[in-house]
């Protein structure tokens, strides 16, 4: 059984923000819904400023306080690492949302059909586009996602599912269980991002952290994430947020 | 009835509460809920390569399509451009290519011109017959007055080349706005064809000057292929220098930051040339042996000649003897006297010549600290390792780890001269072409034709063609859409006889992405027809077209282009991974019927014939000029020219063809055969001089000829002679989440950055009373014409940006999409184009003096 983890280098990282559109189109999350969110910080008084960028997705804890706090079981961890939500069983109560230190829930306000950046219903656009989409909204719909995945066969993957429940970062299960890395992984123009099994000796996440510091975020708060940081250092308070990415929820 | 969290719960209140919260239930769900979804409907998945449509170099593709509907686009892994990855903007572009708001038909306009438009739909018949009817009618009164204006071209053999020939039209491009500055002091001074780059795998040390790492191309090629030799040069420990009035493009890979005054890039590279000389950290034997440095100079400033022949001063001999003459070794300082005239070396001059540029004169001028300039130099000459070789794949070649990255710093009043001394910085060092030095030209080290037209441009008597080719006003001339404007606004100024008529607009969108928009707005009015060619409704179409053409995006056939990282060459075809939505077309399958209505198709001398030398066929692939193919077929025939025997049914597996290695005797100037292939750089611009007589003589005004200099020589530019009121500059710069003037519309893309903002320094904000997010008024002055123009946008506080310049992103200013509400303005609504406010090659500056205030003051 794998131990999945991500490692991101911050000594790589551009801010592009590409791995959250990747993101987005892969979960085909709705509108201000960013499961992998990247931060753009300046630090410092001219002319000495430092600018620097980090890449947050969900920290798939192995203290995660949400599976703790979930009342009905839908958030869970799986034994691969990934702390999944089962989008079936989420009453949408918020709780894991006010848990979360990073912040990484989203609730689903909208539907999520009405919530795609453009009105799919436009008849005379319809007219065409239905026959090649298949009616689906948004056009780009990932038929992966409404399956149920692991042992568990539970539907975990994707977002944009149902109104009223919380989704987050999967770590792209439906394509980890593919033999896949995560979107944002997979896209990273400057190959930042890395993802895979902390119990292989071999694997790239396992040579990067035996060979290079490293860090986690909010380490006080005890919550174990598999998501470590390499180069750069965690934001403090002298870190201000440029450019940052209005998120409605 | 599918059973889900819902109906469950809503049927459960009669199971009892406690089982509500337990982990009894799921189980006994779960199998009701896996026994509905025991047969899944049989699915195809494809993968099919293609290129991106959105950006600049065509990145490789793969599209994954499920069941015949295209549901993601990820990188191509095979493309060197881009190694199975893509920039935000090349993920985003699904939703772009399902857009129901692009334009699904042709469109004819039925309002007048000059505000938004009102269209009728029209069958592609009607519309490219009434184009071709304009075309025609054109064409028998003069060819010239039909104008093409490309923005980014996906197929230079088929727009640019066959179709501007066939026609004999006025081909308008873009690189005014871009980096031709640059390309013209680079064609010039050692014949390549390109801006600076290093050579980044061997590199050690970088100056990184006005390049937007983080958001932007940088040399030629795109965002990507940069980005990517960056971070892994840095891996190996090379030092950056961030050279640039702000340091956001530079992200986390400066070292040093130098934040330099805006437009005073001449004066930086002439103060590093001064250091460099004082120092004595200079590569003699290149400039001796490669560049015209040791060329006797006479007191006119044009070289000595004896029976036509340039001279050196013979060292051993100590008498002056032709630049060729066998066994020669040329002095490269001194002073002599040749035949009763007083002559120095060109590199005495230069060397005289830039002893007034010190570090504390130039700290005065460019705001950086003497001690830094000085600090950079020092590095410089101690990085450059003059004199060292080292082996690359078996040739032993000179190792000048140190070079410079810069494109589109090039556009600005100096520019042209400011590009040609940062050039000349790396000559010192005998960096260019050698090992981790400095290279132009991805492609390779092949000498351009401009190297000798740019040296023998003969300025001819007015009438002059629409953008002063070959005028007393811009005899180096990178073809300024811009300047034509001015020039179409008052003709008779500049010795234009004939206005043009018909415009041709392709993957272009002038009135939001040239600068100045005013000009644009005001010459449009003046062409009787305009046709655009445009997946979308751009703005400029919204204002002027009478006809709009629908392309299409990726749904189409497409190329060929270059997929070179300047270490791997390869080629690349877009491919169609969809039928063409609504109904849009391929833009090769518009110009082959707008061509055959035209009556240029078929023929000698018709659209076919070019397209044969243009995509460079051969026989017996050759195609027949008397039908019309498909665009499939000519892609077939272009494939099986380039040796590929499956045809274009390679890249409709493949995606891309990876040609191999760019061998060393391709990649350095030094390994060419001969070195450098065979041309001297130009250290000193002669024929610079010889323009700038004769177009003095020719009675041009100052303006036009005082930057044709054989030496680069620094002067306040025009802008500073603005009221000091006007006390902050303006630059402008990329973003990543957008491309041009063509995406800031895609929701995908807007969601991250909805608005426009002006970057300012937050001590010079409040010193101005604005607050954070505050809405202000941006007011630039035309220093010669005293006009003003402003806009209104909230302000964006940063710390890494100079406090006396403020700096607005390019991409808003849009309004025809129905996505896109209020954004702000363009920044091209500030800059003025024209005298003051283009270089001495007629390429744009985006430089201006602006002043920032709340309230309505003025």
């Amino acid at each position: 059984m794998a131990r999945y983890a991500m490692v991101i280098d911050l000594d790589r990282c551009t801010g592009c923000r590409a791995c959250m559109e990747a993101c987005k189109v892969e979960n085909n999350t709705p509108q201000a819904h960013f499961w992998m969110y990247v931060f753009r910080f300046e630090e410092g008084e001219y002319p000495n400023t430092r600018v620097w960028f980090m890449p947050r997705p969900c920290m798939h804890c192995d203290n995660a306080p949400c599976i703790k706090v979930c009342p009905v079981g839908a958030r869970y961890k799986r034994p691969d690492g990934l702390v999944a939500t089962d989008f079936d069983r989420c009453i949408g109560c918020r709780y894991c949302e006010v848990a979360c230190p990073y912040g990484v829930n989203y609730f689903n306000w909208k539907k999520p059909e009405r919530n795609h950046y453009i009105d799919w219903t436009d008849r005379e656009a319809g007219a065409v586009l239905d026959p090649v989409t298949n009616g689906a909204v948004p056009p780009y719909k990932n038929p992966d996602l409404e399956k149920p995945y692991g042992p568990e066969r539970r539907r975990i993957a994707g977002g944009g599912h149902l109104k009223g429940v919380i989704e987050k970062c999967t770590f792209c299960v439906h394509r980890v269980e593919r033999g896949q890395q995560p979107a944002c992984v997979a896209n990273c123009p400057l190959y930042a991002l890395h993802f895979g099994d902390l119990d292989d000796p071999g694997s790239r996440v396992s040579q990067l952290l035996r060979r290079r510091p490293h860090f986690r975020l909010l380490e006080e708060a005890g919550t174990q994430p598999r998501v470590y940081y390499l180069g750069g250092k965690p934001p403090g308070e002298e870190s201000r947020q440029i450019e940052a990415v209005r998120a409605r929820v | 009835m599918k059973i889900s969290r819902r109906t469950f719960v809503k049927g459960a209140a009669a199971a009892g509460g406690a089982a509500v919260a337990g982990r009894v239930i799921p189980r006994g769900l779960e199998t009701l809920v896996a026994a509905q979804r025991t047969t899944a409907p049989a699915v195809t998945e494809e993968w099919v390569p293609t290129t991106c449509w959105i950006g600049k170099q065509d990145c490789g593709m793969l599209a994954r399509r499920i069941n015949g509907r295209v549901v993601k686009l990820e990188g191509h892994p095979g493309n060197p451009l881009n190694r199975g990855t893509l920039c935000p903007k090349g993920v985003a572009q699904i939703i772009a290519v399902y857009d129901p708001h692009r334009v699904k038909a042709p469109l004819i306009r039925t309002n007048e011109k000059g505000i938004p438009g009102r269209w009728r739909q029209a069958t592609w018949d009607e519309a490219l017959d009434l184009v071709a009817r304009r075309i025609r009618e054109v064409r028998a009164k003069d060819p010239k007055l039909l104008v093409w204006q490309k923005g980014r071209s996906k197929g230079k053999a088929f727009y640019d080349e066959a179709f501007v020939k066939a026609s004999g039209a006025t081909k308008l491009h873009h690189g005014a706005f871009c980096s031709d500055a640059g390309y013209r002091a680079c064609e010039y001074t050692v014949g390549m064809s390109g801006v600076l780059h290093p050579d980044f795998r061997h590199t050690r040390y970088l100056l990184a000057w006005g390049w937007n790492a983080t958001n932007a191309g940088g040399n030629q090629l795109c965002w990507i292929t940069w980005p990517q030799q960056l971070v892994a040069a840095r891996e190996r420990g090379l030092k950056v220098v961030v050279i640039d009035p702000r340091l956001r493009g530079a992200g986390p890979f400066a070292d040093e930051w130098l934040p330099i005054r805006p437009g005073t890039d001449l004066a930086l590279a002439l103060a590093l040339c001064h250091e460099l000389i004082r120092q004595g950290t200079v590569d003699r034997d290149y400039l001796a042996r490669y560049t015209n440095a040791p060329y006797l100079v006479a007191e006119d400033g044009f070289f000595l000649r004896v029976n036509g022949k340039e001279q050196v001063w013979d060292a051993t001999q100590g008498t002056a003897r032709p630049v060729d003459a066998p066994g020669v070794t040329p002095a490269l300082e001194g002073a002599f006297t040749v035949g009763g005239r007083n002559v120095r070396t060109a590199f005495q001059v230069f060397r005289e010549h830039v002893a007034q540029y010190t570090p504390e004169w130039a700290a005065e001028v460019c705001g950086v600290p003497a001690e830094a300039i000085r600090r950079v130099a020092r590095e410089l000459g101690e990085e450059a390792r003059i004199g060292s070789s080292t082996v690359i794949d078996g040739v032993t070649l000179p190792y000048r780890p140190v070079a410079i990255m810069a494109y589109h710093v090039s556009q600005q009043e100096l520019g042209f001269q400011a590009v040609r001394a940062m050039l000349m910085v790396m000559m010192l060092l005998g960096a260019v072409g050698a090992v981790g030095g400095q290279r132009v030209d991805v492609g390779g080290w092949s000498v351009h034709e401009n190297f000798e037209k740019l040296d023998q441009i003969e300025i001819k008597d007015p009438p002059y063609n629409i953008y002063l080719k070959d005028s007393k006003y811009f005899p180096i001339n990178s073809n300024n859409s811009a300047v034509v404007a001015r020039v179409m606004l008052n003709p008779d100024k500049y010795g234009v006889k004939d206005r043009p008529e018909v415009l041709i607009v392709h993957m272009s969108n002038p009135l939001v992405a040239f600068a100045s928009q005013p000009d644009l707005i005001e010459s449009y009015k003046k062409f009787k027809f305009v046709a655009v060619i445009d997946p979308w409704l751009s703005e400029t179409a919204d204002y002027f077209a009478d006809v709009v053409l629908p392309a299409a995006t990726i749904e189409k056939y497409e190329g060929p282009s270059k997929a070179s990282d300047q270490y791997v060459d390869g080629v690349a075809l877009r491919l169609p991974a969809m039928k063409p939505l609504f109904q849009s077309r391929g833009d090769i399958d518009i110009y082959l019927d707008l061509c055959e209505k035209a009556g240029i198709l078929y023929g000698k001398g018709g659209y076919l014939d070019h397209l044969n030398q243009a995509l460079k066929l051969k026989a017996p692939y050759l195609l027949p000029l008397d039908r019309k193919p498909t665009v499939r077929s000519i892609f077939d025939r272009w494939a099986r020219s380039e040796g590929i025997s499956e045809g274009v049914a390679y890249f409709e597996k493949h995606g891309v063809k990876v040609k191999g290695p760019i061998p060393p005797e391709k990649a350095y100037g030094y390994a060419t055969h001969p070195p450098f292939g065979g041309v001297r750089h130009r250290l000193y611009g002669e024929a610079l001089l010889r323009y700038r007589q004769e177009m003095r003589q020719r009675g041009a005004a100052p303006l036009y000829w005082q930057d044709y200099t054989p030496l680069p020589t620094w002067r306040r530019p025009t802008m500073e002679e603005s009221p000091a009121r006007y006390d902050l500059y303006l630059i402008s710069y990329k973003m990543i989440e957008f491309k041009q003037s063509r995406s800031s519309f895609i929701p995908l893309l807007a969601e991250l950055a909805p608005k426009q903002r002006l970057d300012i320094n937050p001590q010079a904000a409040r010193q101005r009373g604005i607050r954070n997010g505050e809405e202000v008024w941006v007011e630039s002055h035309n220093a010669l014409t005293g006009e003003t123009r402003r806009v209104r946008v909230p302000v964006h506080y940063t710390e890494a940006i100079r406090p006396d310049t403020v700096g607005l992103p390019h991409h808003y200013g849009l309004w025809s999409h129905p996505g896109v509400r209020e954004q702000g303005p363009t920044a091209n609504a500030l800059y003025f184009t024209g005298e003051g406010y283009v270089a001495n090659t007629a390429d744009q500056s985006f430089h201006v003096k602006v002043r920032v205030y709340k309230g309505e003051e003025r």
